[in-house]
């Protein structure tokens, strides 16, 4: 079995490139499948398309049906009407262990943009059906996709490679606001400004179970925007005073040019609420809560923009300490799905060995039975287990040692060899 | 069973702390999940012994002696405990409740564990006087690592250390109304056990059980339920008051109240209930931990006429 991937990601290419290159629809890359049945008939394939790589993964039995990088970047540049002399340089190709390592290492998050991120899992997985409904792939590739998760749930299992949240909004939300309420459903959201930040979060506080959000912004327009996306209410930029008391979490990200809410201001919106706790996340830049804010009681969580930043930091650092630990792991399993590889091709030999010797142990037994045919059948099945045992024990050393070349590479000696002292004809 | 001693889930508690610390210091799976061995382990063995005791006295645990009663009153914070480790395999429960589990233990040592065998026709009050007091105990006991929870996270939040960073903990809202709820639901009991206890001794009045409502004993416990009875008022009337607050104050009176209850367990032997000599204290089984030379008990027949 060959295996090769010929691929260029958010580390060899410019978004412009990967842009170019992606199959954005199920559809086209239905039609990319055909395309390539048509070029590339004793091939296997599957493509990774994502929006920081796309990569051709090929398989076939032999070596010579593998399509040359230069061959898929024809097949790319045609498709997609693209001139080659534009990716070509951005391209890049493994071969053997390395495409199969490469795959390992995508499945497992450890090549992915944002180290440890989950999405690409299921993108492997979708890649990979995508390709059995285009008949694209086989058993070549079901053994190389289905070793490729496993390898990815070790990595995930065995290594902390996925905890700790890296984005600002997931942090807020998950690592702080998770902290301090049980539920979101009975709490009211304040947002301030309507930016992308406040999207983001609004997504995750959404996905906590939140119902009820007030949106407060100088410009109507976006505001109502925002409220559509998320099912909010808009309010007048003017009742914010009312909104700040009444709110238990509050997103801010106005972008005004100085604080919009000092501590006289927050603790007269709370004097009427009482102390409750209340979840401030001001990701405006520069801040739109002074910071002594926070001291107004002990119930107030303010947390800036850096302070999220921060943790997100620690985060990622804790995920790339575990990185060596994970290319352990998938180096391992690079060895292992090698040494089936190279194991499998042995298989024909192998079943032919077997065939042949066990077939002339029936017509020696059944000469001998023919001679002795005073033998009950208790006396013949006893003489056929003996026999068959026999059998099974001279076959073992050699499927043994056989076994043992394999895992340096395809034994392709020891096959010969085996051919030729007993006579297994070519077709094996 | 009969050689499972106090020794034994002491151990077991103790090597599930030393586990979760060591959790703390360096996460791990597989440390929680011996930490969980450990604790139910521990539980399984602190329930034969409390059977294997209640049989020999032929009588229910509470009852038993107060070296039974403190045993029981920590067999249900292990379980409280078991069932929130299960509940959550992040928060770090163990670290605030195996001590106090230990603690109470190691004070079930130094206790009386001689069983009064005349129950007499005050059966059924003493087994209500008993069971009020160990649930309203229960409840300020899970109060103290529930607030001292509290506090840490809101100094973690205050802070801005994100809940994966250190001791992982429950949110807030849910501590705050974990400690509400415990402070509200034990007054009663304690209150109604109170006034058990207090009609019992009148109902007991002429007897050796008696207790001497004008003991000091007596007034101090007296003053630690009105200590509670001012908590549980204010908790519920409070408005302007942070959480942070209500958990300080919560910690301090339950702390207080705990420790008050051991120390006079400890050295005024049975507390209240305290008789250093009486007929009524026969050991059931000596506890192999405890060799019965060290034991504070005096039986009439060791100190002769």
């Amino acid at each position: 079995m060959n295996v090769q991937v010929i691929y260029c990601n958010h580390q060899t290419a410019a978004i412009q490139v990967r842009e170019k290159l992606a199959f954005s629809q199920s559809a086209q890359l239905l039609e990319a499948y055909k395309d390539l049945r048509d070029r590339f008939p004793q091939s296997e394939h599957v493509v990774i398309s994502t929006c920081n790589r796309i990569e051709l993964y090929s398989a076939q039995e032999r070596q010579e049906d593998a399509p040359t990088s230069i061959e898929v970047a024809r097949f790319l540049a045609e498709f997609h009407q693209v001139p080659v002399d534009e990716f070509i340089g951005d391209l890049m190709t493994q071969v053997g262990p390395d495409a199969v390592r490469h795959l390992f290492e995508v499945a497992s998050s450890v090549d992915s943009m944002v180290l440890g991120e989950n999405q690409i899992v299921n993108q492997v997985k979708e890649a990979y059906e995508l390709a059995t409904q285009g008949d694209a792939n086989g058993p070549l590739m079901h053994a190389l996709f289905h070793r490729a998760l496993q390898a990815s749930k070790r990595v995930r299992t065995e290594t902390r490679l996925s905890e700790g949240r890296t984005s600002i909004a997931s942090v807020a939300v998950g690592d702080f606001g998770k902290s301090i309420f049980n539920r979101f459903d009975d709490k009211l959201v304040l947002v301030i400004g309507a930016g992308e930040m406040a999207a983001e979060t609004l997504q995750y506080l959404k996905g906590e179970g939140v119902r009820r959000i007030i949106i407060c912004n100088r410009s109507r327009e976006r505001a109502d925007q925002l409220a559509l996306a998320f099912g909010g209410e808009v309010h007048p930029y003017e009742s914010l005073d009312r909104w700040l008391g009444e709110a238990d979490v509050i997103v801010s990200t106005t972008g005004a040019g100085t604080p919009i809410v000092d501590p006289q201001r927050f603790r007269k919106a709370r004097e009427k609420s009482g102390i409750k706790p209340v979840f401030i996340l001001d990701l405006g830049a520069p801040r739109d809560f002074d910071p002594l804010v926070a001291e107004v009681d002990d119930e107030v969580y303010l947390y800036d923009i850096d302070d999220l930043q921060a943790t997100c930091e620690r985060n990622r650092q804790t995920r790339q300490k575990e990185i060596e630990h994970a290319r352990r792991i998938i180096d391992e399993e690079t060895v292992s799905f090698m040494h089936d590889v190279h194991h499998m091709s042995t298989g024909p030999v192998v079943k032919r060995l077997r065939e042949s010797w066990h077939e002339l142990s029936r017509q020696e037994l059944d000469l001998l039975f023919r001679k002795l045919s005073h033998l009950g059948d208790d006396d013949r099945r006893q003489i056929e287990r003996s026999i068959e045992r026999i059998v099974n024990k001279l076959l073992h050393p050699p499927l043994e040692t056989l076994r043992d070349e394999a895992r340096e590479g395809p034994p392709h000696g020891l096959i010969d060899a085996l051919k030729r002292l007993f006579h297994i004809g070519d077709d094996a | 069973m009969q050689n499972v001693t106090l020794f034994c889930f002491f151990a077991s508690y103790l090597c599930a702390l030393a586990l979760e610390v060591v959790r703390l210091l360096r996460p791990s799976d597989v440390c929680r999940w011996i930490a969980l061995a450990f604790s139910v382990a521990g539980l399984v063995a602190h329930t034969i012994y409390l059977v294997v005791r209640s049989q020999s006295a032929d009588l229910p645990p509470l009852l038993g002696s107060t070296h039974d009663w403190l045993l029981v009153l920590a067999w249900t914070i292990v379980l409280t405990h078991i069932l929130m480790n299960a509940a959550n395999r992040q928060v770090a429960s163990g670290v605030f409740f195996l001590p106090m589990i230990l603690v109470l233990v190691g004070t079930a040592r130094y206790v009386s564990d001689a069983a009064e065998t005349q129950q007499g026709t005050l059966y059924w009050w003493k087994m209500a006087h008993a069971s009020f007091l160990v649930m309203g105990i229960v409840g300020t006991s899970l109060s103290l690592p529930v607030s001292a929870m509290y506090l840490l996270q809101h100094r973690k939040l205050r802070s801005k250390v994100a809940a994966r960073e250190g001791v992982q903990l429950f949110s807030l809202e849910s501590l705050g109304r974990w400690n509400w709820w415990l402070v509200v639901a034990s007054v009663p009991f304690l209150t109604l056990g109170m006034a058990s206890g207090v009609a019992l001794s009148v109902l007991s009045r002429g007897t050796d059980q008696a207790v001497d409502l004008t003991s000091w004993q007596f007034l101090v416990l007296g003053g630690l339920w009105l200590l509670m009875i001012a908590l549980f008022v204010w908790v519920l009337t409070a408005r302007r008051v942070s959480g942070r607050i209500i958990a300080w104050r919560t910690a301090i009176v339950c702390g207080v109240l705990l420790a008050s209850l051991l120390v006079l367990q400890v050295f005024n032997q049975g507390g209240v209930h305290g008789r250093t000599v009486s007929t009524l204290f026969e050991p059931i089984r000596p506890d192999p931990w405890l060799p019965a030379q060290s034991s504070f008990l005096l039986t009439l027949e060791e100190l002769g006429p």
